[in-house]
């Protein structure tokens, strides 16, 4: 393709914020061309510039910012065209979907509203007429009950509504270049999958360029034809995927590309049966929140699983399925409403929070949101050091070797001993509660999404260092996340979440390579590998769910699944499900599978 | 909705009582002796016996608090704050007086003081760093510098003595002019009602550097809020978002403006509740009869009824102020769940 044939192109594309005196500047000079149907990936590290190019692509900058340059839209500069032109292109033919539907909606104002407000700036429709087209969206992107969902405020919609209410919005303009930022960060996986299919399958109808910012290899190897890298605000590699993922060109790409080669094979999916000693064992967990208006949620129910020493258990399901919450029961950060859990042989959810401290160094967490979790006042030295001076008698000549032993352990160099959390990068800071969670040499660890807040690279890092460490300490751990390339290279087994139940469990190798539960069969086939040679809209047949997840409030009496579930029967609906062994270490919660695998 | 009206109102008026009742102990526990002042030099025994009896000073303080609340005979909740031990006449009739003038000052004010701040802090925020920010900058530093009552007398000292171009600053009308008739002793509303245009020109006159003393210092509070406001709310993502999709300017601007109302709002509240005593310097340069300089007098002369009353009467404006923007804010933002 040839730049004349592009459908947008830009010049010497540079966007500056002012800061004082000083001019920021975050896109510098950028080059590059959009073809109609074409799909562009475009990646990079967190403040290389993604999204303020992909608002300078319609000639915007956030607040203050200034765009100059030249943006041909159809061989015209946005950047010098009146106000009302421009007007007529934005919304109209170029359809924006933002990273924060939430907030991207005026919280002021219902989303009724503010759908028809769309719609007006680009036709003549009147208000009735636009509150009628408003209701058809909100249903043509599946929400229910749109009648009333209409007169919804952004604040009383959860956030996958609000980012289904924005997606509508952009396509119902039919527009001929759509910009998404990182349109899918905060949806549920097999949610995210039935959004990128649909985008996927309007861009070839009807043959719209699109430019789709994401952190995600997995997207840019399933959906894209080309990717684009970008570094301080500059392009460093612009190439055609499938060549990409054969050859990267740059460091960062040939980076990314070596930490998820190893994303399509595991290395644990050895031996089903455990004779080591056991760990930890929980059974028949439960919890429940008591929720506004007096009603109970429910985040966990009936779990049981056992951990047995330098093995690790992968938790895996979406976003509000109780993984979290399963963990913190076993940190006594939480307590169950009823249920057990034995650490060695003896059992620690009953006992007091007095007694439970002397088991602290023997079972540590590292959580998502590292800077959280370190206290950002105290040097790294010390942040390390806390764990050995409350939980051991080591003298101080001792402590410093263990530090910096923990340092070198988790790939850190002693010049950062005494910086502060703050000036680390969010890897790093991870990095350092590792090292802090190890400090004990803890017999157990939770890590609970150790890795999603990551940009990807660090990520990547943070995954092969994890590898590293269990080999070499023989770790034993839960690992919560709702990514399963990564839990299928760390976890020797796993048990997938849905609404507060485990509904599948088994070693890694047996659910990853035969999944029993209709759930665990789509959430696996959303999975986005890293592979562009096996994509899954290439994909015949796929396992799909339908809808939303419903309320952990108000559950359904049967199956939790019944409502999305693809092979549901009466049955299904009236009789609750449970967890039933269908085979060594191997369980599934739902009559049809067990029968199947008879 | 209702129903939250009605216990914001009780709690509301629980509190005020309570602030008069804490008031009504501090001024009896203060090391001076109003009776000393009313007997005047050299009194007798006998005159002060006397004095602190008609005062009723000579009662226990339980008692003297039953009297003040209306336990015996005419009080508080039979509507009544007693009488002045200065002037002899009741606390609430000197208050119907002097409240109207300082309410019409600040409210005025507050108009002239919102209608500046508001657009030149929108522009501003619009353009941070252009001339009319760095005017502001120099604005704030100028403005803050210097007591309100120094600016009032530099504004009389340019506007009257100098350019002769505003009257003199000595209360509500031109000393020439008979009153018009008390009504509301609003005097802008009661020359209206007259009929009286001369006299309702001739108070506005009188308002102007008075409303300019007032308005040139609220003007910097409230310039900062908008700004920070819209300038908060126009790097909202939903305001870049509507820009995206195409709306038209003067939409945006509806939004923008919509959303940064709220803290405007609650600042414009507070500074009114503080106004309400606060603006007695300025009601002293000029010469204006208002509750700030009623405050301050019955302070200085221990005038315990009237303290009391004063700072009853500012209570339950306070209230009503905050209340009415309470719910001008749930009726802007869904958010704010008025229940
Ligand atoms: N303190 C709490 N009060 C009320 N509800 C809670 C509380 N903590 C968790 N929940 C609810 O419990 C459910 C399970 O939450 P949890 O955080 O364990 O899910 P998760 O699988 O870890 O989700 P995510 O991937 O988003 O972190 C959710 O519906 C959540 O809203
Ligand atoms: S029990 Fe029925 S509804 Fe539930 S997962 Fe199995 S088939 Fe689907
Ligand atoms: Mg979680």
């Amino acid at each position: 393709m040839t730049p004349s044939e592009a459908l947008l192109s830009t010049r010497g594309l540079t966007v500056k914020y002012p800061y004082g005196d000083v001019q920021n500047v975050v896109i510098d000079e950028l080059d590059l061309d959009l073809y109609p149907g074409q799909i562009v990936g475009l990646l990079g590290e967190s403040g290389s510039g993604k999204s303020s190019l992909a608002l300078a692509l319609m000639g915007l900058a956030r607040h203050p910012g200034v765009v100059s340059g030249e943006v041909n839209f159809r061989g015209k500069n946005l950047l010098k065209m009146d106000d009302e032109e421009l007007r007529q292109i934005r919304g109209n033919s170029i359809g924006l979907i933002t990273q924060k539907p939430r907030q991207a909606l005026d919280p002021l104002v219902n989303v009724g509203k503010q759908i028809s407000r769309v719609y007006r700036a680009h036709s003549h429709a009147s208000k009735a007429d636009a509150q009628v087209r408003a209701i058809e969206l909100l249903r043509s992107v599946g929400i229910n009950d749109a009648e009333r969902r209409v007169n919804a405020f952004p604040h009383e919609l959860s956030g996958g509504m609000a980012q289904r209410a924005l997606i509508s919005m952009a396509l119902s303009v039919e527009p001929d270049l759509l910009i998404a930022d990182e349109p899918t960060s905060g949806l549920d996986v097999t949610i995210q999958a039935q959004f990128l299919d649909r985008m996927w399958e309007r861009a070839r109808d009807a043959n719209i360029a699109v430019l789709i910012v994401t952190q995600d290899l997995g997207i840019v190897a399933n959906y894209c034809d080309r990717i684009v890298i970008m570094e301080d605000g500059k392009i460093i590699e612009d190439r055609i995927t499938t060549e990409f993922f054969a050859d990267p060109h740059t460091a960062y790409g040939k980076k990314l590309i070596l930490a998820s080669g190893a994303g399509t094979k595991s290395s644990n999916a050895d031996v089903a049966i455990t004779t080591t000693p056991e760990i930890l064992r929980v059974t028949d967990l439960r919890k429940t929140f008591e929720v506004e208006g007096g009603k109970r949620l429910q985040a966990v129910s009936k779990a049981s699983f056992q951990i047995h020493k330098g093995r690790s258990l992968g938790l895996v399901g979406e976003s509000g399925s109780g993984k979290t919450t399963v963990g913190r029961l076993i940190l006594r950060l939480a307590d169950p409403d009823s249920g057990e859990v034995w650490f060695k042989g003896e059992r620690i959810d009953s006992i007091s929070p007095k007694e439970f401290r002397k088991y602290r160094s023997k079972i540590q967490a590292v959580f998502q949101d590292p800077f959280d979790s370190l206290n950002p006042r105290w040097p790294i030295e010390r942040v390390i050091r806390e764990p050995l001076d409350l939980h051991t008698e080591m003298s101080k000549a001792e402590k410093g070797a263990r530090v910096r032993e923990l340092v070198s352990l988790v790939g850190l160099t002693d010049d950062i001993l005494p910086l502060r959390p703050g000036s680390l990068s969010a890897g790093q800071q991870q990095r350092v509660s590792l090292a802090r969670a190890l400090a004990t040499e803890p017999e157990f660890l939770i890590l609970d999404e150790p890795t999603s807040a990551l940009p990807p690279a660090a990520r990547a890092d943070m995954i092969l260092l994890l590898k590293s460490l269990q080999e070499r300490l023989d770790l034993c751990f839960i690992f919560i996340s709702h990514d399963l390339s990564t839990v299928r290279e760390l976890c020797h087994d796993i048990a997938v979440m849905y609404l507060s139940e485990i509904v599948e469990m088994g070693t890694s190798e047996q659910v990853f390579s035969a999944p029993s539960h209709p759930y665990t069969r789509a959430l696996l086939d959303s999975v986005l590998f890293h592979d562009p040679s096996s994509r899954r809209v290439d994909r015949t047949v796929k396992a799909e769910l339908e809808g939303e997840i419903p309320s952990p409030v108000d559950l359904p009496a049967g199956c939790y699944l019944a409502a999305r579930c693809p092979m549901a029967e009466q049955r299904c609906r009236d009789d609750h499900q449970a967890l039933i062994e269908i085979g060594p270490s191997r369980s599934v919660r739902c009559w049809k599978s067990v029968e199947a695998s008879k | 909705m209702r129903r939250y009206v009605l216990r914001r109102l009780a709690v509301g008026v629980l509190q005020a009582l309570g602030i008069t009742i804490a008031v009504f102990f501090v001024i009896r526990a203060l090391p001076a002796d109003p009776v000393s002042r009313i007997v005047g030099m050299n009194p007798t025994e006998d005159s002060i016996r006397q004095a602190r009896h008609a005062l009723g000073l000579d009662m226990s303080l339980f008692q003297q608090l039953l009297t003040f609340l209306g336990f015996h005979g005419n009080g508080v909740f039979t509507g009544s704050l007693g009488t002045s031990w200065v002037s002899g006449s009741t606390v609430l009739s000197e208050i119907a007086i002097t409240l109207p003038t300082t309410i019409q000052l600040i409210i005025t004010s507050f108009i002239v003081a919102l209608l500046v701040a508001i657009p030149i802090g929108m522009a501003t925020a619009r353009r941070p760093g252009g001339k009319l920010d760095k005017g502001v900058f120099g604005y704030g530093l100028f403005a803050g510098a210097q007591p309100e009552f120094w600016w009032g007398l530099i504004f009389i000292f340019v506007f009257y003595f100098k350019m002769g171009i505003a009257p003199a600053p000595l209360g509500m009308l031109d000393p020439m002019l008979t009153a018009p008739d008390a009504v509301t002793n609003f005097v802008l509303i009661d020359s209206l009602i007259a009929g009286d245009f001369t006299a309702f020109k001739s108070a506005l006159g009188h308002l102007v550097l008075p409303v300019l003393t007032l308005s040139f210092l609220l003007v910097g509070p409230l310039l900062k809020m908008t700004q920070q406001s819209m300038s908060r709310v126009l790097s909202s993502e939903f305001i870049l978002y509507q820009q995206a999709s195409g709306l038209e300017k003067k939409s945006i601007g509806r939004s923008t403006l919509r959303s940064a109302l709220a803290p405007i709002i609650t600042l414009t509240g507070i500074l009114f509740g503080f106004m309400l005593s606060g603006a007695v310097l300025v009601e002293s340069v000029f010469s204006l009869n208002g509750l700030g300089q009623y405050a301050v007098a019955a302070v200085l002369n221990l005038d315990f009824p009237a303290v009391q009353g004063v700072i009853l009467v500012i209570s339950v404006i306070s209230l009503f102020v905050y209340l009415g923007l309470d719910l001008l804010l749930a009726k802007i933002d869904p958010r704010i769940l008025v229940k």
